[in-house]
């Protein structure tokens, strides 16, 4: 009640020289302010145009800006305890806007909310609820970064931030003890002037530091490409991916400026957690570090001092970065627009590399094996060949075609797909959909497959694609789609919930924990399904990290096919996290984790799990006679 | 200096192979086409010596438009240009044959050094490279792995039987005709498919060129190989059928 009875004091009768005094200080920090944000600007604004950007519709912009930014939905979700506090902070600065407006025509003489007043004073009390919680927000957020110091934040202590904490407890402070004085008391004034001159300080530091994303993140949130890891078409006979600053397009360098350096990327990226070079947030960094120093017309190269050639092809393509991402930035199109750098351009050089596009320029498949094998794949396990009549092309990728454990995968699941009865046949001839390639930035190849593939699906009359293999069915749906319109593509998983009530049970209980495939999970939206088909077969228990956090298996964006890694093994890693669940058994839904973790297992030599893969979890409960 | 390197372009690896109605040729619908293999590392052989030394690189092919897909993508691996022998009747010359039709456009350009593939994917005559430096009167060599320029001429690493290689001096010019997997390819990339594009890519009927048509060979059918399996049952003691299975290896499967 106390409180209920208090005013906000508001300083009277400011000198003309005090007047003068704010208002040089305004300008002053006004120039302060726009000298350097109009640099960034002008360094957005040059770059590039998005060839295939488009603003409408809009519905989707206005939904990313109301969760992700006004709800802070994405901030609180993925890092719930320093989220609310940032969430309160970010709160409380839209409560203040009206605030420091009136606080800065108070100095002039020209209030307009008197805290005496209805209106005034029951906003001043909704402001002054915010600005509690946003010292509370503050200084849990400073304890975070100065005592409890997480290690994605990076070794060195960001002293602006500090400063820039002082800063914005000392506007709250200084608000809320204002209720605590009279209009016309001199600690009034004090606490007046000291409000403008952390205000004043304030506006300054925000171009100069990572603080950019106070006004430049609610932008890239609303302007981003949506959909995930979308790889824009590249535009015109010069356009290669990114090679020099003038490939940097405007998207790239507004989300490059917008980085807060929060490190949620980093935390959950499967290179830098096992002892890689790369590091997503220095991607990004290192592009902010090339327009400050090049700008978005220099010919100098990207992959350079900033961003050294092996970081972007460690990356897996997990997309964790992308998706824990507050504040909008894509990665994946940046990571991925640094290797078509490099490799449409030839300065790639890598052995496994050379061979994986040799195996694809003159072969069928991305394991470098003649198509002849997978023709005695399908003759041997009596595969139907799809002639136009079935509903269903089943597609066999790679994997699917000539791994040995990917065919098993095939086989269980062709048998499932007998027992329910279902209509289906696999092509005579398939090529690699090209994911590996696409994802390593070679382009020509990739639109080479991507071609060949949708014409063969055309003239056999293909309606519908299912597939055991999450990066195939991407790759067909989203990737090719720039080539022409493939027909309809679904996970065996999402084909198998469907049907999972006509499917036999096993009687045992056992453990099984599932992985979640980037590629099905943060690509595709796929959760619930490959968990239904587990929970059909046996017991499900979740790893330490799944859903939208799972860790990779190390398998993606190509470096299945690039031998050695540096530092840890990431399969290694997921693997031992998975064991380590008790579970008796790993189940999968991608055939490269299965076989990623086939290897990791076999070399840490430790009684390992079983590992299936959700077909295989099914078919097991078939009748012996079934298919 | 000037290299011209000699490519075919063949049935890819992969391609499904049957024999078409006249049993001369295959059948050519539903066909990707590649460049022969050797010819790919005659050519990367060619690419990096100009790395090394400078000079031009000229691929020449002989066949029909179809042919052009290999060229260009010859041009995009980093060849300066090109000559495109127009010709539909491949098939019908010998090696005779097309080696005069290749001498005939090779010799206006003079060349320090004309590479060819050891021999062809599909037909496998393996005497196209051999009858050209005849052809043209030039020292040539065979099964070249590897070919360094020194100042007298080239210094080549040839590929002998059972592990061992020869190492030659030749004068230049010469005609070497290249074996496989002597260097790393290069993979083809978006830029130089585009820079191709505007690279010279000369025509040349097989009539201008005025070479004779007449084999001396002739083709009479071709025919896909048998597949058998014949299973041997060794009998005798563990002793009698282990030494059986070893002369077996050695001398009739040949394998040891």
């Amino acid at each position: 009640m106390i409180l209920l009875s208090a005013t906000l004091a508001e300083p009277q009768h400011f000198s003309p020289w005090e007047r003068a005094l704010f208002a040089g200080l305004v300008l002053l920090s006004i120039t302060l302010f726009w000298r350097r944000f109009s640099i960034v600007l002008r360094k957005i604004l040059q770059s590039k145009k998005d060839a295939d950007f488009r603003l409408f519709p809009l519905g989707r912009r206005m939904w990313d800006f109301f969760w992700e930014v006004l709800c802070q939905a994405k901030v609180i979700r993925q890092r719930p305890l320093p989220g609310i506090a940032h969430a309160f902070v970010f709160w409380a600065f839209c409560a203040f806007a009206l605030v420091t407006l009136n606080h800065c025509a108070v100095g002039l003489g020209i209030g307009f909310l008197s805290p005496s007043s209805l209106a005034g004073r029951a906003y001043s009390y909704i402001a002054a609820t915010f600005a509690v919680a946003c010292a509370a927000g503050i200084l849990g957020l400073f304890v975070r970064r100065f005592l409890v110091r997480p290690r994605w934040l990076g070794q060195k202590l960001s002293w602006e931030s500090g400063f820039i904490a002082l800063l914005i407890f000392v506007l709250m402070a200084t608000y809320l003890a204002a209720f605590f004085v009279t209009d016309a008391s001199p600690a009034a004034r004090a606490l007046w002037w000291l409000h403008t001159l952390a205000l004043l300080t304030f506006l300054p530091v925000i171009p100069h530091t990572k603080h950019l994303h106070l006004l430049l993140s609610p932008a890239t949130v609303f302007l981003s490409r949506g959909g995930f890891s979308h790889i824009p078409p590249l535009a015109g006979d010069e356009d290669f991916g990114l090679v020099a600053g003038t490939d940097l397009t405007r998207l790239v360098s507004l989300q490059a400026y917008s980085c807060v350096e929060c490190g949620r990327c980093t935390e959950h990226c499967p290179a830098a957690n096992t002892g890689k070079l790369l590091n997503p947030k220095e991607i990004v960094l290192g592009l902010r570090g090339y327009l400050n120093e090049y700008g978005p017309s220099s010919a100098e190269p990207l992959i350079g001092k900033y961003n050294p050639q092996e970081a972007p092809f460690q990356c897996t393509t997990c997309g964790a970065c992308e998706f824990q991402c507050p504040v909008g930035i894509e990665h994946l199109p940046i990571l991925v627009g640094l290797r078509r750098g490099a490799v449409n351009t030839g300065a790639w050089e890598s052995d496994y590399g050379s061979r994986l596009f040799l195996a694809l320029e003159r072969g069928s498949n991305a394991l470098g094996l003649p198509a002849g094998d997978r023709d005695k794949f399908i003759q041997k396990q009596g595969l139907p060949i799809f002639d136009g009549s079935q509903e269903y092309c089943l597609w066999l990728g790679c994997m699917g075609g000539y791994d040995p454990k990917g065919r098993e995968i095939v086989a269980d699941f062709a048998r499932v797909m007998n027992y329910l009865g279902a209509s289906y046949g696999v092509l005579r001839k398939e090529k690699c959909t090209g994911d590996p390639v696409r994802r390593l930035g070679n382009d020509l190849l990739f639109q080479q497959l991507a071609e060949a593939n949708l014409e063969i699906l055309s003239q056999s009359k293909v309606k519908r694609i299912v597939t055991i293999c999450p990066h195939c069915v991407r790759t067909i749906q989203e990737d090719w789609s720039e080539f022409g319109t493939p027909p309809p593509v679904e996970h065996h998983s999402e084909f198998l919930a469907r049907y999972v009530n006509q499917l036999p049970r096993v009687k045992e209980q056992e453990k099984i924990v599932y992985h979640d495939p980037c590629y099905l999970g943060r690509y595709r939206n796929v959760y619930d399904q490959p968990r239904t088909v587990v929970a059909h077969a046996g017991e499900l228990i979740e790893a330490p990290r799944s859903h939208e956090r799972s860790f990779c298996c190390g398998a993606g964006g190509g470096l299945a096919f690039l031998g050695e890694e540096k530092g840890e093994r990431v399969s290694h890693v997921r693997a031992a996290e998975l064991a380590a669940t008790g579970a008796s058994t790993v189940g999968t839904a991608c055939p490269f984790c299965n076989s990623m973790f086939r290897d990791a297992f076999a070399a840490t030599g430790e009684a390992a799990p079983q590992l299936l893969d959700i077909a295989q979890l099914t078919a097991r409960a078939l009748p012996n006679d079934a298919g | 200096m000037k290299i011209i390197v000699a490519i075919k372009q063949v049935p890819e690896r992969d391609a499904p192979i049957h024999i078409d109605a006249g049993g001369k040729w295959i059948e050519e619908a539903n066909i990707q086409w590649a460049m022969n293999e050797s010819d790919a590392y005659a050519l990367e052989e060619a690419l990096q010596l100009k790395e090394k030394h400078g000079g031009e690189v000229v691929v020449l092919s002989a066949g029909p438009e179809r042919a052009g897909t290999t060229i260009r993508e010859a041009l995009a691996k980093g060849a300066d240009r090109a000559i495109h022998i127009a010709c539909d009747d491949l098939g019908d010359r010998d090696a005779l044959g097309v080696a005069r039709l290749l001498a005939a456009a090779i010799k206006p350009e003079n060349p320090d050094l004309l590479l060819t593939g050891l021999q062809s994917d599909d037909l496998g005559y393996g005497q196209t490279g051999v009858i050209l430096a005849e052809l043209l009167g030039l020292p040539h060599a065979s099964l070249i792995l590897h070919v360094e320029k020194t100042d007298a001429g080239l210094t080549v690493k040839r590929e002998l039987e059972e592990g061992w290689f020869q190492d030659i001096e030749l004068p230049i010019p010469a005609v070497l005709s290249m074996q496989s997997g002597g260097s790393k390819l290069r993979y083809a990339t978006l830029m130089g498919i585009k820079r191709a594009r505007t690279k010279e890519v000369r025509t040349l009927s097989a009539a201008e060129l005025a070479a004779p048509v007449a084999s001396s060979a002739l083709l009479e059918r071709i025919a896909l190989p048998q597949k058998q399996k014949s299973t041997q049952i060794l009998s005798g003691t563990v002793k009698e059928t282990a030494a059986t299975l070893v002369e077996k290896l050695k001398f009739e499967a040949r394998i040891l």
